[in-house]
């Protein structure tokens, strides 16, 4: 049965002492709402035991994220959005980052809110097995004073937590040390966005020589509450990755977690797939050693000016550089290419213009002063099969870009890779028709290209 | 039905809706989707599943896209709040109602509001969006008759339009 408004009282104080002290004076009587899109739920279905509510949503003390030498602070009350738009969070803690991205849709994560996430408890909230292995601290907050508990031990048992009828979460608290970890996660569900988790799975590692340093992983849905992954870590820790500690892994772990059936899934499939997924990740070590590059490891760790520098001959955009610097760690080359174009179709026409005149006119070696010398280098690979036609082609192409630029203002950029002089005459003749912006829409997929080999070129280094 | 007492009483909520300032007299907890369909009349916000799940009752708060269902309207006091009948300008459909139509993008039309809004919202902040962008900030979006093609192809179209 649907629940009555007038039923309900709900306060919005504009400070965070105002709803402590509401909270002290009848300890269990209020609820915080943040965001509401757990408690409107209930709510809506008439399963709201609260009766009275104050509202915590927008409160400037809890919806903030600081950032310290040593650790960042997320204000209880940050939205999802919030911590996808965090620069720090994104580079550092890309398994929340991961996580928010999969929580409910553009609308929910515009309203949930990590500390919503933790105290609500599901045993399936995708947020919660990254917290646990970023080792996250709560600051809890009461008129008494603050405390700070490990995130690690929150949570009580099915939907309990630590936290006291008179307490609020202010920040939870993110060590800065986890920069040279090997990140992975994956969530196994209906889809990404707005479907509850079958299997989630959040994991870090630091692997030197072959052998794993460090390890921490946790898991979602498949226990009461999320949890550490505590007697598999131990017998991967200080061990060398081979394929019978993988199997030895994938044993353990299915006898650490236990799943149940349920609408969503079955305990047998849940325990096969976290064991897949501990493989996977796993894999992916000794599989990085080669496939991974060590290109993208070392690029990685480099800092952000310096990154931007090294990947800018890929594609001359400033703007492009500095945004795929600022991505990083990026961990293969599917990410790279993937992040590489979109950062290229978000860009503005004068990024566009900046990347185009780092290219030599086609058919002609000169390369502008401005391009790297990687850049020029790239420029006379791609040419090569144009570099080798005849004078009467190479003089139509001359004739062709003079043409073009005095028609666009600009040079003609083709993907030339593998294409000889005459197709590349054909594809200008083609393209002097098209209108300016259709032009210029052609122009930037064509550097799409080109940057996408580019990337592989560079990654295969 | 219910016995407890009533605890709450109305108050003026004063919101900004669709660019004019209105105060309405109503509970604290009732839901901002209510109280735009039934105290200010505007009912191109539609309910469909009244939990979040399905953003037919998406509307912009302060220019971010939010489900209404789930908004106690005490909440949405003093925002500003974007509604379908808000996008059109001196009889001139929105680029992207305009798309909507042109590519078949509405069929039984429940979603088509939510739908907009959360197109809306997605072009403000990725004015060139890849198809991958679109899937994404549609995926809080259902459509029961299942025509996202043609919605997907809407945005796109109406993106292209205004790039131009």
């Amino acid at each position: 049965m649907r629940s009555h408004p007038a039923d309900y009282e709900l306060l919005t104080p504009n400070n965070l002492p105002s709803v402590l002290s509401l909270l002290a004076q009848e300890p269990g009587a209020w609820l915080p709402i943040a965001g509401g899109t757990d408690l409107m739920v209930q709510y809506a279905a008439g399963h709201l035991a609260a009766r009275k509510l104050v509202s915590i949503w927008n409160l400037p003390e809890l919806r903030r994220i600081e950032i310290l030498p040593g650790e960042i602070r997320v204000g209880a009350a940050c939205t999802y959005t919030d911590l996808i738009e965090n620069d720090v969070v994104n580079l550092e803690f890309p398994l929340l980052t991961s996580a928010a991205r999969w929580t409910g849709g553009v609308a929910n994560q515009n309203r949930g809110t990590l500390g919503g996430n933790i105290v609500n408890a599901s045993p399936a909230a995708d947020s919660l097995p990254a917290l646990l292995v970023y080792g996250a601290e709560l600051i809890l907050v009461s008129v008494r004073g603050e405390r700070r508990v490990p995130y690690e031990h929150f949570h009580t048992g099915y939907r309990k937590t630590q936290c006291a009828a008179d307490e609020v979460i202010q920040f939870i608290c993110l060590p800065r040390q986890f920069s040279d970890y090997r990140a992975y996660t994956r969530k196994i569900g209906a889809r990404n966005a707005q479907a509850i988790s079958k299997v989630c799975l959040a994991a870090l590692g630091r692997v030197a020589g072959g052998v794993i340093e460090d390890i921490c992983m946790a898991v979602g849905s498949v226990a009461p509450v999320p949890f550490r992954l505590a007697e598999t870590e131990k017998v991967l820790r200080g061990k060398r990755i081979d394929p019978a500690l993988i199997l030895l892994a994938t044993k353990t772990v299915a006898r650490e977690i236990q799943p149940i059936d349920d609408i969503r899934s079955s305990a047998r499939y849940r325990r096969a797939v976290t064991a897949n997924l501990v493989a996977e990740f796993l894999k992916g070590f000794s599989e990085g050693g080669s496939k991974k590059s060590s290109m993208l490891a070392r690029w990685n760790s480099l800092p952000l000016a310096e990154a931007a520098l090294e990947i800018l001959p890929c594609c001359g955009s400033n703007s492009w550089a500095r945004q795929m610097a600022a991505l990083r760690p990026i961990e293969d080359e599917d990410t790279l290419l993937a992040a590489s174009d979109k950062i290229w179709r978000s860009l503005t026409e004068s990024d566009w213009m900046e990347a185009f005149a780092h290219h030599p006119r086609i058919g002609h070696s000169a390369t502008p002063s401005t391009a790297p010398a990687r850049s020029a280098q790239w420029s006379s690979e791609e040419q090569q099969k144009v570099a080798a036609a005849g004078d009467n082609v190479l003089a139509e192409l001359a004739e062709g870009n003079r043409a073009y630029e005095e028609r666009f203002s600009r040079i003609f950029i083709v993907c030339a890779a593998g294409n000889s002089a005459q197709t590349i005459l054909d594809i200008l003749r083609r393209r002097l028709r098209n209108d300016k912006q259709t032009e210029l829409q052609e122009s930037a997929e064509q550097q799409r290209q080109i940057t996408s080999l580019r990337l592989k070129k560079w990654n295969s280094e | 039905m219910n016995n407890l007492s009533q605890t709450a009483t109305k108050s003026d909520i004063t919101l900004v809706v669709n660019g004019k300032t209105v105060t309405v007299r109503a509970f604290a907890m009732e839901r901002l989707l209510d109280v735009l369909r039934t105290q200010i009349g505007l009912t191109g916000t539609k309910e469909g599943c009244g939990e979040g799940e399905c953003g037919s009752c998406s509307v912009l708060m302060d220019g971010t896209l939010v489900n209404s269902c789930l908004i106690p309207v005490l909440q949405a006091s003093g925002t500003h709040i974007t509604t379908i009948e808000g996008l059109a300008t001196d009889k001139r459909l929105h680029a992207l109602q305009q798309a909507f139509l042109d590519f078949g993008g509405a069929q039984c039309g429940i979603c088509t509001p939510g739908m907009i809004l959360a197109a809306v919202h997605l072009l403000s902040q990725n004015p060139q969006p890849t198809s991958a962008d679109i899937r994404e900030g549609l995926s809080g979006n259902l459509c029961r008759c299942t025509g996202y093609m043609q919605i997907f192809e809407a945005v796109a179209g109406a993106a292209r339009r205004c790039g131009q």
